[in-house]
Formats: structure tokens, C-alpha cells, sequence
């Protein structure tokens, strides 16, 4: 086994471990007595130390990797699989630990030059008459100490109750607020068991809008982004499909480039292209589906050219050795195999799409979120629990029609 | 056939088809309404006529419709008329407009049958042989193909769509686009926080949702609750959990948002609630599906009831445990964005914040981050899948 690779890693993730150790507890410290809560962005902050702090703590990290590096597996050393051991495979002596806790500091000062040399058994390590191994494998080892009594142990319970700790400050958990704001709670729950359905029929004098005419907006959005999206993801999903693509020098530049598009545009949140549509086209259900396509078209582009990579190949050598072109391979031996994926994908990207277009709202994208959002910003809890309700229905019953449609296809 | 397998009968084959074709032909009606009144006059109706009117127009294009081919909901069912002269089938399409009277005939007949199947001496029976047509060669396949049409020109009508915007609003764009090319990268680490803190709200609610899930897991395990008392705690947990499932997050944040305020205990909130009842369902199924053999051979040794689950349950479940577990935390991460966005916190609310001042610079640098964690996620989830299975 190679080991320079665990080696470098197991120290890199060990250094990262300490460090995220530090910063935590350097992060509850400020949360706890510094910070006040003016900026709620600014609870992470960069602590304001001298050099000779920083030099400090730099140390005190060090010193605290190679501590648990030497005696026992660290958690570096335990997640990429390596420990310690003695000659014969013996597990360390306390001594030959600290022999090693020490030669490793001299390593450190020369910059590992010794794990660059000779990577299997550096010099550190012979000196103390130790080696690197892999770890055997679970359940191999006659008697393994139970967990609390491991290095790696202990660091991870550190690092669960620093994680805890800090997502506790971070995200300003108050169970305190929950039960205190219960009654201002209230009034969306009586809106919500007393839903008002004024506006089902009757447009909004204010928006314009009725109930219905903001749900069949949402319907429609989330139904024309997703057939266009189709329209165009599938031939651009055999372009971003491996197999059927990449053949060629210029196959695999188109491969390349179709699959960075998707990539890069799935990821992107459909509010931005909202946005930017809400600008280009004017506020309304029109930037609304736009930005839905925009981002259909990544997210089933990158879904169906992974389904066109998953299939059987046979059915495709078959026709290549009939001499057939690609279109004829792609029409006989490709789409048959996928075309069942492809429908359960698309009816769940319209489930998707259909709760997405009430968030694009929030930009100006028209449909049921514009009520929503509306009535939400003018504390009119009746009528948001009626929307909700009207929403939700929908929801379920898409739900339901497009679960049994997948059923009958796949 | 007892009396309610032939109301079973009556309402599955004499009244769920029916409803099906009106709601089908109700809405091509309204679909081409639309269509009509936005290319004619570029505004919407749902519907030219009253809706009176409508049904007298659909009810008997029904019931010819179902009298003469296999209609769209004779179709789900997976039923056809069978034989029959075309004076019966006239009859039948007479007598169609009765069907909700099946619910009086369904349990007096012993076949369970509708009064227009009673009165033309039809009957509508399962499909034994699929008999392959083209689709212009039917009536179904033409409605079909009108409604696919006039819902996609209603769309086009309903969502105002107008190519030419594309082109005539592009140049109010090229600011913005320059924008984009320029983002405030001095944003940067206030990026980095909001985006910790989206993680953290997802740490937050799947480390929450754990403890709650796997003790309610343990109720909600079908094999694990029998008797009087335990079948009904395990049927309203269910319930409950399908229930809360099918709330959407975006509602839960919009509903927490106003219990705690903004912020990103909200969005933990919204996602906890989520997590709990989607991990509950996906522990208990784990739970269900469990080997009985150590569960027997342990009670056959006297061990008691906690002491079966630490030594038969727990070693079986551990690992799918902490497989679901994780594959939550990547769907908490992903939704934590979208959740953040309707009054969350985190990253989320600030991206929306800024979209809605149109301050791209800003709102670029936190798009790249997100694009950035996504990534990062995908290739997490693709190692740990890989290194699980």
C-alpha cells in the first residue's frame, strides 16, 4: 500500500480538524461574551489577535495533531484508514509513542523532508520503532478498545458537541421563543382553520388577481417550463452523455461544454434568472416561466444524459456493427431504453416546478406566491390560510395523479 | 357478490370514468375558452358561456363519447363496452347522463351494474385484448390530442407569453448583465458566513430530527406494533406523518417565519419538521424489514424486550440508519437555500433580499457560492453513496 497519500491527507484533515476545534470554541467565546446582536450576519468573525497569538495558536494546533497522531489512531488517521504499530504488528508501547510524539516535532521543523524521501517508513518513524499500517478491517481484530478510550473518539465527540454548539449559537435556536411566541402564532394558525375564500373567484380589487387565476398562472408556469425544458433537454442530453457523445476529439468538446452548461445552470438558484427575466420581460407569470425553463432545462438535461450513460450497451454495439448512423443508433437503441425514465423524471420536475413557481414569486414572477407573499406581507392570515389550503390541495392531488402515472410507466 | 363488493363495482366502473370524462371534456372546455379569448380578444375567460351552459354541452358529448369508444376514464380503469348493435349503444348513450343513480342500481344488481348499462343490456367489462389503433383513427385519441393543444395555447395565453418581449427588453438587461460581470467580491466573506450558517441550519435540523425519529421510528414500525393499544398509536403516527410530509417546507418557514420571526431558527424549524416525519417513515420501513431470526432466537433465550433490541435490532439498523441520515443532511443543505428564501435566514434570504433592489454585484457573488456548495455536495454524497454501498 501506498502511503504517502493516507499520510498527507490524514495529517491535512487532522490540521483542519483542530482548526475548525479552535475556531469553534473561539466563536462560542465571542457569541458568549462579545458579541452584541446588531448584525446578525457578523457572528463569524476573524479574531483580532497580536502575531505572538497567532504564533500561539498555530503551535497549540500543531502540538495538538501530533498529540493525537502518536498516541492512538487520530481521526485523520482512523477515516483513511492507517494506525500505528510496533514491530510485529504489536500495538505501540507508551514510550515508543512518546518517542515518536517527539521525533515528529523534528520532522515538522525540517518540513517532512523525511516523508518526502522515503513515504513508506520515514525516518520519524523508524527512530521510534514504529510503522504506518492499514488498519484491518472491522470485526477482524480480537479485541479493539471500546471508542472513549480512542483518540479518534474522543476528537469526534468534540467535534458532534462543538458542531452542536456552534449551530446552536449560530442559528440562534431559542426554544424559550418557541413556547413565548406560541400565541403570536395564533393568528396564521386561525387563519389557516379559518380560511378565508373571498377571492376564489373574485379577482383582488388590489392585485388583480383571483385565487384561481393564481393557481391555474402557477399550473401553467410550472407546465410550459417543463415541457419546454424537455423539448430542449433531450437531444442536449445525448450531447452531455459520455457514451454517445465522446467519441471524437470535437464529440467530447461538445460532451465538455454541455455538461459544464448543465452544471453551472442547475446550480443556479431559478429567483436569479427570475429576477433578471422580471427586468427583461416585465413582472408577471412570463419571467416566472422563463426562469423555470432556464433551469429545467439543466437539471433534466443532467438527469436524462446520466439515465443515456446508464444504458445497455449491447442494443447500440448491435446496430454500430450493422453500419448504422448515430441518428438511426440513437432512435433504435438508445431512446426505447430511456424513454420510461425520462417521462417519471419530467412529471417529477413538474412537481418541482410547481412548488418553485410560488418561490419565484418573491421576484415578481406572478402566480399563487404573488398572493401568498402578498397577503403574507400584509398580515391578512385568512386569506393566506386560504391560499395555502387551495395550494396544498393542488399539491396533493399532482402529487397523487403524477405517483400513480410513474407507477403505470416505469 | 356481496352487497359492498357490487357498490365497490358501481362506483369504480358505473361512476369514477364518468366523473373522470366530465372533468376531462370540463376542462377542454375551459382550456379552449381560454385559448379563444386570448387570441381573440387578449383576455381570459375561464369560460365564454355560464358554466350551466357548459354542462349541457359536455354531458352529452360524454356520454356518445362513452357510448362509441373507450373514453380517457374507461382508459384508467382499464374497462371497455363490449359487443352491442348500435341501437343498444344509442340507448346506452341515452341513459349514460343517469350514472350517479348507480349508487341505487349497483347494490341491487348481482353484476353490480349502472343504469345505463341495466336499461341497453351492455355491460362494461375488463380489457382482455389490447387491440392496437393509431390515434387519429379514435375519438379518444383526437380528444386527447385537442386537449394537449388547447392546454398548452392556454398556457401560452395564461402565462402571457410574448416572444417579442425577449427581443424589445433585452436592452434594459445589458446594465444588469454588466452587473452580473462584476461582482463585489468584498462580499466574499459575508457570503462565506451567510453560506456556514445555511449549513448549519441544516446540521441543526437533521441532528434535532435524529432523536425524534428514531424513537418515533420505533412506534411507526408496523412488525413492532400489534395489539389493541399499539395499532392504533402505530395508524394516527402515519397519518400524522403523511400528513405534515405533504405540507410543503416553504410553508412550514412561511408558518415558522411567523412564529419565531425571520431567521434562521425559522428555517430550522421548517426543515426539522420535514426531516422528522420523512425520517421516521424511512427508519420505520428500515425497522419493518428487519430479519426476525436473532429477534426469535434472543426472546427464545429469556432476554427481555430492551435487551432484544440492543443485541438483535440495533446492529441490523445502525448502518441504513446512518446511510438515511445522511442523504436528509444533503436534501436539509439543498432546501436550506430555498426555505432561507421565504424567511429562513441564512444565505436564501439575503440572495432574495438583494434580488428584489436588483443589486446583482451583490446577488452574483452569492450565486457562485451556492453553485459552490452544490457542487461540493454533489461530489460529498457521490462518495459517501459509493463508500456505503
Amino acid at each position: 500500500m501506498k502511503l504517502l497519500r493516507p499520510r498527507l491527507l490524514s495529517f491535512a484533515a487532522d490540521l483542519f480538524l483542530w482548526a475548525y476545534l479552535l475556531y469553534s470554541g473561539f466563536t462560542l467565546y465571542y457569541l458568549e461574551a462579545l458579541w452584541s446582536p446588531w448584525r446578525p450576519e457578523e457572528k463569524l468573525v476573524w479574531p483580532a489577535l497580536s502575531p505572538w497569538g497567532w504564533a500561539v495558536v498555530v503551535v497549540g494546533m500543531v502540538e495538538a495533531v501530533l498529540l493525537t497522531r502518536s498516541f492512538g489512531p487520530s481521526l485523520g488517521q482512523r477515516v483513511l484508514g492507517v494506525h500505528l504499530v510496533g514491530e510485529g504488528g504489536r500495538r505501540p508501547t507508551f514510550a515508543q509513542r512518546l518517542a515518536y510524539f517527539g521525533f515528529s516535532h523534528l520532522e515538522i521543523l525540517v518540513l517532512g523532508a523525511g516523508v518526502w524521501l522515503n513515504p513508506q517508513n520515514p525516518w520519524h518513524e523508524r527512530w521510534a520503532g514504529l510503522r504506518l499500517e492499514p488498519l484491518p478491517p472491522l470485526g477482524s481484530e480480537a479485541r479493539r478498545p471500546p471508542w472513549y478510550r480512542t483518540a479518534y473518539g474522543l476528537t469526534a465527540l468534540l467535534l458532534i458537541a462543538a458542531t452542536l454548539a456552534v449551530g446552536w449559537r449560530l442559528t440562534e435556536v431559542d426554544l424559550q421563543k418557541l413556547v413565548r411566541f406560541a400565541p403570536k402564532s395564533l393568528r396564521i394558525w386561525r387563519g389557516l382553520t379559518n380560511p378565508s375564500f373571498e377571492y376564489l373567484f373574485r379577482p383582488d380589487p388590489r392585485i388583480k388577481l383571483s385565487f384561481l387565476d393564481g393557481l391555474v398562472q402557477s399550473l401553467y408556469m410550472a407546465l410550459l417550463a417543463t415541457v419546454a425544458g424537455i423539448v430542449v433537454a433531450f437531444p442536449l442530453s445525448f450531447a452531455g452523455a459520455r457514451n454517445i457523445a465522446a467519441r471524437s476529439p470535437f464529440g467530447w468538446l461538445l460532451y465538455s461544454l454541455t455538461r459544464g452548461f448543465f452544471n453551472v445552470f442547475r446550480a443556479v438558484e431559478s429567483v436569479f434568472w427570475a429576477s433578471i427575466f422580471a427586468i427583461w420581460v416585465g413582472f408577471g407569470p412570463f419571467a416566472g416561466s422563463m426562469a423555470l425553463f432556464i433551469h429545467t432545462i439543466a437539471a433534466l438535461g443532467k438527469l436524462f444524459s446520466e439515465q443515456v450513460e446508464h444504458i445497455d450497451p449491447g442494443p447500440v454495439e448491435a446496430l454500430t456493427a450493422t453500419g448504422a448512423n448515430l441518428l438511426q443508433i440513437l432512435r433504435y437503441a438508445v431512446v426505447p431504453q430511456v424513454i420510461p425514465q425520462f417521462l417519471a423524471f419530467s412529471l417529477y420536475r413538474w412537481d418541482i416546478n410547481l412548488r418553485m413557481a410560488t418561490v419565484v414569486a418573491l421576484v415578481g414572477g406572478g402566480g399563487i406566491g404573488q398572493l401568498l407573499f402578498e397577503y403574507k406581507d400584509d398580515l391578512q392570515w385568512n386569506l393566506v390560510g386560504g391560499v395555502i389550503i387551495l395550494f396544498m390541495v393542488t399539491v396533493w392531488i399532482m402529487d397523487y395523479v403524477s405517483g400513480w402515472v410513474r407507477e403505470k410507466i416505469v | 357478490m356481496d352487497i359492498t363488493t357490487r357498490l365497490a363495482r358501481g362506483l369504480r366502473i358505473g361512476i369514477l370514468p364518468a366523473l373522470l370524462d366530465l372533468a376531462f371534456l370540463g376542462y377542454l372546455w375551459m382550456a379552449v375558452s381560454i385559448s379563444y379569448g386570448y387570441f381573440r380578444f387578449g383576455r381570459i375567460h375561464y369560460s365564454f358561456f355560464p358554466w350551466t351552459t357548459m354542462l349541457l354541452v359536455i354531458v352529452p358529448v360524454a356520454a356518445f363519447w362513452s357510448a362509441w369508444d373507450q373514453t380517457v376514464g374507461l382508459k384508467v380503469v382499464n374497462h371497455e363496452l363490449k359487443g352491442g348493435s348500435a341501437a343498444k349503444r344509442f340507448l346506452y348513450a341515452l341513459t349514460w347522463p343517469l350514472f350517479p343513480l348507480t349508487v341505487l342500481t349497483a347494490p341491487f344488481d348481482p353484476e353490480g351494474r349502472s343504469p345505463a348499462e341495466l336499461l341497453s343490456g351492455l355491460e362494461l367489462s375488463e380489457v382482455a385484448l389490447i387491440v392496437y389503433r393509431p390515434w387519429c383513427r379514435s375519438l379518444t385519441g383526437w380528444l386527447t390530442a385537442l386537449v394537449l393543444l388547447s392546454t398548452l395555447a392556454a398556457a401560452w395565453g395564461v402565462t402571457r407569453i410574448d416572444p417579442s418581449r425577449l427581443r424589445t427588453g433585452f436592452e434594459k438587461t445589458l446594465k444588469f448583465w454588466r452587473a452580473i460581470a462584476s461582482p463585489r467580491w468584498d462580499l466574499l466573506s459575508l457570503g462565506l458566513r451567510l453560506l456556514a450558517e445555511t449549513v448549519f441550519m441544516a446540521i441543526m435540523a437533521t441532528a434535532f430530527a435524529v432523536p425524534f425519529a428514531v424513537f418515533l421510528s420505533f412506534l411507526a414500525a408496523r412488525n413492532l406494533m400489534r395489539g389493541p393499544i399499539a395499532r392504533p398509536i402505530y395508524t394516527v403516527l402515519r397519518m400524522i406523518g403523511s400528513f405534515t410530509r405533504s405540507v410543503d417546507a416553504i410553508i412550514w418557514a412561511i408558518i415558522f417565519a411567523v412564529w419565531v420571526g425571520t431567521g434562521s431558527f425559522a428555517g430550522v424549524l421548517a426543515l426539522l419538521v420535514h426531516s422528522v416525519v420523512d425520517l421516521m417513515k424511512l427508519y420505520a420501513e428500515q425497522l419493518e424489514a428487519i430479519d426476525p431470526g436473532p429477534v426469535e432466537a434472543l426472546t427464545a433465550t429469556g432476554a427481555n424486550r430492551l435487551q432484544v433490541i440492543r443485541y438483535a435490532v440495533i446492529p441490523q439498523i445502525i448502518n441504513p440508519y446512518l446511510s438515511f441520515t445522511l442523504y436528509r443532511w444533503d436534501i436539509n443543505v439543498r432546501m436550506a437555500t430555498v426555505v432561507g428564501m421565504v424567511g429562513g435566514g441564512g444565505i436564501g434570504f439575503r440572495l432574495v433580499q438583494y434580488l428584489r433592489s436588483w443589486s446583482f454585484p451583490e446577488a452574483t457573488v452569492l450565486t457562485l457560492l451556492i453553485i459552490l456548495m452544490v457542487w461540493f455536495l454533489d461530489w460529498l454524497s457521490a462518495r459517501l453513496r459509493a463508500k456505503l454501498a
